[in-house]
């Protein structure tokens, strides 16, 4: 331990002593409890979107001008690849992906499009699957792990993602806590629509290093929505 | 912008800021459109007041415990495979980060913005070190070509135009790309900088929150340059403020929604990452090395010394989008890391009083910070608080006591301050056109930039007592 360390928390526990003027510091409990009770209270603080149910609120979120992304809907994962050479044809791009090596991604169909696992610097498209979505900011859940690496979402001008519907969460926290007890991954990015700037002049232009174009296909969304 | 590169006083800096033809421009592009587009934001969001008194308590509780916080957040970066340092200083944090660098034998490193950074001097100690660094932050790539200071939190290069940018690119880009339009601009610096990302030995970034029960890191950016300085290096190095940290993601999630729509106006950026530790078992990418260091520079003594407040500051740069001075004399003026309200609250601290004692005297109290600041901290009792310290101290110059010791025997003396209040508002009538001041003896320092608004014919007390006669 540096002697840092030991002056900075000397320092602070000093400060704190005096503000606290006599009284006692809580326990670790007590910080817990005060910590949970600020968490509680976020529930009303926020926005109003949900009502008509996380998937329409997702989806109408991440076409909206501030997220900027595409979306369309296929009914299984099965019907991915044909989604994405749509894609392809529709940009004018080669039918070649890298593709994110994820077994369920590796298990569908690919003809007519050539997939490598590689992502090159320069990479013009490439292909995903999402952990899950954040329905309240339109946002796209990644883990890090061997079947994630973090640059697939980052190297390319082209980024397809699919994502399961059933694992929509409707507001940040709620994906918070449904990962609050176990492992946290090397990497956690939260993606909300295609990267952009406004450092010249204020003007919002896509694509400053990471994608310009992030394209999401729904996968097994209910015809109607589900308020959960 | 060169007459802000010598070391003038605060006045002279403003003048040169107030004399530039093209800096009221740029600040107007980029700071109206940041306004418009965080009060769209707030329309749509009633539960802001509710959301900002939650921030301001969840910052106000970390801050309350901060030592138990900050020991939690040490033990899980550890248990992740992160290696965490303290640096009480500046100096001691930069000598933390070259060494680190030396060691992994580095050439050369990427950087993604970091106002810590720049406010610890790390560009310089890296310089210094003969170590090249690449910003990665489009506005810090732009004030890096140009070799200019940030002079905003959010948008470094907010004092360029597009016209200098352009020019800028063509100058030191490899293969410029047309630079018509801006989005040829990002599209040149994409291409420029995708080579040094790939080849940068170390990749250091800043944090927007220290996770305590996870040990992660988390940084938001737009561009996704965090990303890719942060993945693709062997060494990946964060230095943060110890003040940075939240209980839980949880927690983080609601600061989140106060700092990029106070920021930027957007809901949430694009690109929010969480980062813990080094690459694991079979990751493909991630940095071997994770480096945390933590840095103090004065955030114990504002503890101490009844800046508490200030240390809930998120840096969405809000206060001064909204202050009246900081749009006329942008940030350089300043002659700090900081500028804006946050800025005059922060420089007195981290510089000294006696040299910073002109900034919380720029400030026309008008409250706007305070009112649009995601955390409620009360920049303008702060700025006053360093003002009494300066009159207590004797700081102040011999005619400012002067100046002010007659307005106060004048102020207590209700008969003789209605009589010069009476005199005053008639003789500035005498100079006005249309409504309009362009010009007035002992004025100029206002008149040279800007007409004065011609003062009511009569003061509020005559005025009243008018009033109350006829009814």
């Amino acid at each position: 331990m540096s002697a840092a360390r030991g002056t900075i928390l000397t320092a602070i526990r000093a400060a704190l002593a005096h503000r606290r003027g006599g009284l006692a510091e809580p326990d670790e409990a007590g910080i817990a409890a005060e910590a949970e009770l600020l968490r509680a209270r976020v529930v009303s603080t926020r926005p109003d979107r949900l009502e008509d149910g996380a998937q329409s609120a997702f989806l109408r979120r991440l076409v909206s001008p501030g997220v900027g992304a595409t979306a369309e809907s296929v009914a299984q994962l099965a019907d991915f690849p044909a989604a994405v050479r749509r894609y392809l044809t529709a940009q004018g791009l080669r039918p070649s992906v890298a593709l994110q090596p994820h077994p369920e991604l590796r298990a569908l169909d690919w003809s007519g499009i050539e997939t490598h696992a590689q992502i090159s610097a320069d990479e013009p498209a490439a292909v995903g699957l999402a952990l899950g979505a954040i329905a309240e900011t339109g946002t796209l859940v990644f883990h890090s792990s061997p079947a994630s690496p973090t640059l697939f979402a980052f190297l390319p001008a082209h980024h397809i993602v699919a994502v399961e519907a059933a694992r929509i969460w409707r507001w940040l926290e709620d994906y918070a806590d449904a990962f609050a007890d176990g492992v946290q991954p090397r990497n956690v990015n939260l993606i909300t629509g295609a990267s952009g700037t406004t450092d010249i002049e204020g003007a919002l232009v896509r694509g400053a290093h990471g994608p310009g174009r992030l394209h999401v296909v729904l996968v097994g969304g209910a015809a109607r929505d589900s308020n959960h | 912008m060169s007459a802000v590169k010598k070391p003038l006083g605060f006045n002279a800096r403003v003048q040169a800021a107030l004399a530039d033809p093209t800096l009221k421009i740029a600040i107007d592009r980029t700071i109206g459109n940041a306004r418009t587009k965080r009060a769209a934001a707030m329309a749509q969001w009633p539960q802001f007041p509710a959301a900002r008194e939650l921030g301001r308590d969840i910052k106000d509780h970390v801050i309350a415990h901060l030592d138990h916080y900050l020991v939690k957040f040490e033990r899980n970066a550890r248990r992740s495979g992160a290696a965490v340092h303290w640096a009480c200083s500046g100096a001691e944090a930069c000598e933390i980060v070259v060494d680190i660098c030396r060691k992994a034998g580095a050439r050369s490193v990427t950087r993604s913005k970091s106002m810590l950074g720049e406010e610890i001097g790390l560009p310089h100690a890296l310089q210094e070190a003969g170590i090249e660094r690449v910003e990665t932050d489009l506005a810090e790539h732009i004030i890096q070509l140009a070799g200019d200071p940030p002079s905003h939190i959010v948008w470094p290069a907010m004092h360029k135009t597009r016209e200098q940018v352009a020019e800028l690119f063509h100058r030191h880009h490899h293969t410029p790309l047309p630079l018509d339009t801006v989005e040829n601009m990002v599209a040149s610096a994409r291409r420029e900088l995708r080579s040094r990302f790939l080849a940068a030995d170390v990749g250091i970034s800043g944090a927007n929150f220290l996770i305590a029960d996870s040990g992660a890191v988390c940084t938001v950016t737009n561009e996704g340059n965090a990303e890719l300085t942060t993945t693709l290096p062997r060494v990946h190095i964060v230095t943060a403020g110890i003040e940075k940290l939240v209980p839980s993601t949880a927690h983080a999630m609601a600061m989140l929604r106060l700092l990029v729509r106070s920021a930027t106006g957007a809901e949430f950026t694009q690109y929010t990452t969480f980062h813990c530790g080094p690459k694991r078992s079979g990751d493909l990418d991630g940095p071997a090395e994770f480096h945390i260091v933590l840095v103090d520079g004065g955030r114990t003594r504002m503890l101490a010394e009844g800046l508490a407040d200030m240390l809930r500051c998120i840096r969405c740069g809000a206060c001064m989008n909204h202050c009246v001075v900081y749009r006329q004399i942008g940030g350089h003026a300043y002659g700090s890391t900081y500028p804006g309200p946050l800025g005059s609250v922060l420089t007195p601290l981290l510089q000294g009083l006696p040299q910073s004692a002109d900034l919380p005297r720029a400030c026309t109290l008008n409250g706007q910070c305070q009112e649009v600041c995601p955390v409620a901290i009360p920049l303008p009792t702060l700025l006053r608080g360093w003002r009494d310290r300066a009159w207590s101290t004797g700081i102040e110059s011999v005619t400012a006591r002067w100046a002010l010791g007659l307005w106060g025997f004048v102020a207590l003396r209700p008969a003789l301050y209605r009589l010069a209040s009476a005199w005053a508002v008639r003789v500035m009538s005498l100079f006005a056109r249309d409504g309009w001041i362009a010009r007035m003896p002992l004025a100029g320092g206002w008149t040279h930039y800007r007409d004065l608004p011609q003062p009511p014919k009569r003061t509020f007390m005559a005025q009243y007592r008018r009033r109350r006669a006829r009814s």
